[in-house]
């Protein structure tokens, strides 16, 4: 059986920047592979600026990787076929506020992406929406509502709904939990991976949420500066960290947990 | 005697639909030399008790408190000049955003020494009490923790990290040496590591200087690891209040109990991929806020009674207000 999505020695560079501060080189992502199996979460951890959210854009075709294959179902993805892409792997990003377009009622910052990709007439979109608003726990009456409308739980929700009204595959999402309140966040990763379960979804998830992570994923791939430090199932990792990086995160996530 | 005293402060806002209550008689006492945690999400009024306490409140905002002192004296009374003298020299207030509470277009170094009052420079010439502050300056920026002070000072914003910037405003706030830093929020968005090293700072500085820190945040985590004392909001009500590793152990309201079930990391028990416990709904809003037990819509135990107040009750030092609390029943 062939896995989900599985990335193959994916590399980045970004061209090096000359300002007269920082005389660094670009930023480079090593080869990066894994694979990702349906109804499981792999985890990104890593540090401010170690590359967790290019990898993401990578994945969705945000940003050209310099080299390396995507292989999706076994099928490779190319930079010319957007819509496979588009329809299979889907994005939840960090500010679901600022994601969202405060201009435009829900239904339509729905409607967008089945107008954009899909040949559905208009009652079929309006059937999808429906069918989606409640798959995440809104009500229909939603669809009417503009962005300030809703609560941050809510937006989260919408921006959930907005990434799996195209029935996707596999679904990445960067930091998804950052901004909101613990007692709504637990609602959130309930609703996850309820989802998963009924839906078999390929989760990427990134995070530096350590707890979380050790919660939800079946698998973590740890990055420092845009190398790949580790990787493996996440049991195994927090509790026999092999490289010196992850040790010193588990053990300062652990060092949080204990009591005084 | 507590270094800060509150009882029953209330804050109310005047909205389209008459005065709402932003807090609802929130007590809170301060003792000195201790590392107090104020924890609630966002809407509880984490921050506009920080404000009342510092004096930031706008004019259109009416505030009422049976007692509100600073070392016994109180702070509603007293004449603007005096309180503005207890809060340069007493306390300080570090936010959450540490990058854009700087001024953007001033080095790091510039603001630092400008922040530092003049009376507390010895020197006598212009040219000895620049060199005086620069070096106050540089000691400042040792003491937490920052090593390359002459990269530092020279830098503007944009161009530290995150938990420089931190380190930064905490120096600021060290120049006169208060007695009371409150830390609004102070490792919001951080990672693990920077938040460890921000923690740590602000536990040495407790034990070292004796300073006494109000540690106001949402992030359980963060508290539990440094905080000995605990005042849990909801909604602008104090919900409990008690001694860290006694909340832990056996919180008695269902919120509290519900903000600690949602952290997955104390719970060595749940297995991976179980559904969290977590409350129905979401905070209300300032117009929309239920009467009685604001928790109440919310409350796995709520029952008729909960239209009513509770009032403070306590079982030792540990207080909290909830006509059902999470004990056993006596039988």
């Amino acid at each position: 059986m062939t896995a989900l999505l599985n990335v193959e020695e994916l590399c980045f560079e970004q061209r090096a920047k000359h300002n007269w501060f920082n005389q660094r080189s670009g930023f480079t992502l090593s080869p990066i592979s894994f694979e990702l199996n349906s109804g499981e979460t792999l985890a990104i951890v890593g540090e401010n600026g170690s590359g967790k959210s290019l990898l993401g854009k990578l994945l969705v075709g945000a940003e050209k990787p310099k080299s390396g294959k995507i292989f999706l179902n076994g099928q490779k993805l190319s930079s010319h076929n957007i819509k496979q892409r588009c329809l299979n792997i889907r994005m939840v990003f960090q500010h679901s506020n600022e994601s969202l377009n405060p201009g435009i009622t829900v239904s339509k910052i729905l409607e967008e992406p089945l107008l954009l990709n899909t040949q559905l007439n208009t009652a079929q979109r309006l059937n999808k929406i429906v069918e989606t608003l409640k798959m995440v726990g809104l009500l229909t009456e939603h669809m009417y509502f503009y962005r300030h409308m809703l609560s941050d739980g809510q937006r989260q929700r919408l921006a959930l709904a907005k990434a799996l009204i195209l029935d996707p595959q596999v679904i990445v999402a960067d930091e998804p939990f950052a901004a909101l309140d613990p007692s709504v966040r637990s609602q959130t990763i309930n609703l996850i991976m309820q989802l998963q379960k009924d839906l078999g979804l390929g989760f990427i998830f990134i995070s530096h949420n350590l707890g979380i992570v050790r919660h939800i994923s079946d698998r973590a791939l740890i990055l420092k500066q845009g190398q790949l430090v580790e990787t493996g199932k996440t049991e195994v990792i927090f509790n026999w960290p092999k490289d010196k990086y992850t040790e010193k995160l588990v053990t300062s996530h652990q060092s949080l947990i204990a009591p005084k | 005697m507590a270094l800060l005293d509150i009882k029953n402060l209330t804050l109310e806002i005047e909205g389209s639909n008459g005065w709402m209550k932003a807090l609802d008689k929130v007590s809170m006492r301060v003792e000195e030399g201790e590392i107090r945690a104020l924890v609630g999400e966002s809407g509880s009024g984490k921050s506009l008790i920080v404000r009342s306490i510092v004096g930031a409140i706008p004019e259109n905002f009416r505030i009422t408190a049976d007692r509100m002192t600073w070392k016994g004296k109180d702070l509603l009374t007293m004449s603007d000049m005096e309180r503005r003298l207890i809060m340069r020299s007493d306390i300080t207030v570090i936010f959450q955003n540490p990058l854009l509470s700087l001024d953007p277009c001033a080095t790091l170094g510039e603001q630092l020494m400008e922040s530092i009052p003049g009376d507390l420079v010895k020197a006598q010439w212009f040219w000895q009490r620049a060199k005086s502050r620069r070096q106050m300056a540089i000691k400042l920026l040792h003491k937490v923790g920052i090593k390359d002070h002459r990269k530092y000072l020279k830098a503007y914003p944009h161009q530290i990290a995150d938990d420089i910037g931190q380190k930064f405003l905490i120096a600021c706030a060290l120049v006169s040496s208060p007695k009371l830093l409150i830390a609004d929020d102070p490792t919001r968005g951080m990672e693990i590591t920077t938040k460890i090293q921000v923690l740590k700072l602000l536990s040495r500085l407790n034990e070292t200087r004796g300073l006494t820190i109000l540690f106001v945040s949402h992030d359980l985590l963060a508290i539990s690891s440094m905080a000995s004392r605990m005042t849990v909001l909801y909604c602008g009500q104090t919900v409990e209040d008690g001694k860290m590793h006694q909340l832990r152990k056996r919180p008695l309201h269902p919120y509290t109990k519900a903000l600690l079930d949602s952290a997955p990391s104390f719970r060595k028990d749940l297995p991976p991929k179980s559904p969290l416990a977590a409350l129905d709904g979401t905070i209300p809003t300032l117009q929309h806020l239920p009467i009685g037990c604001r928790l109440g819509p919310r409350c796995p135990r709520a029952q008729k009674e909960c239209v009513k107040t509770p009032e403070l009750r306590h079982v030792q030092d540990h207080f909290y207000s909830c006509h059902f609390p999470l004990i056993r029943d006596k039988q």
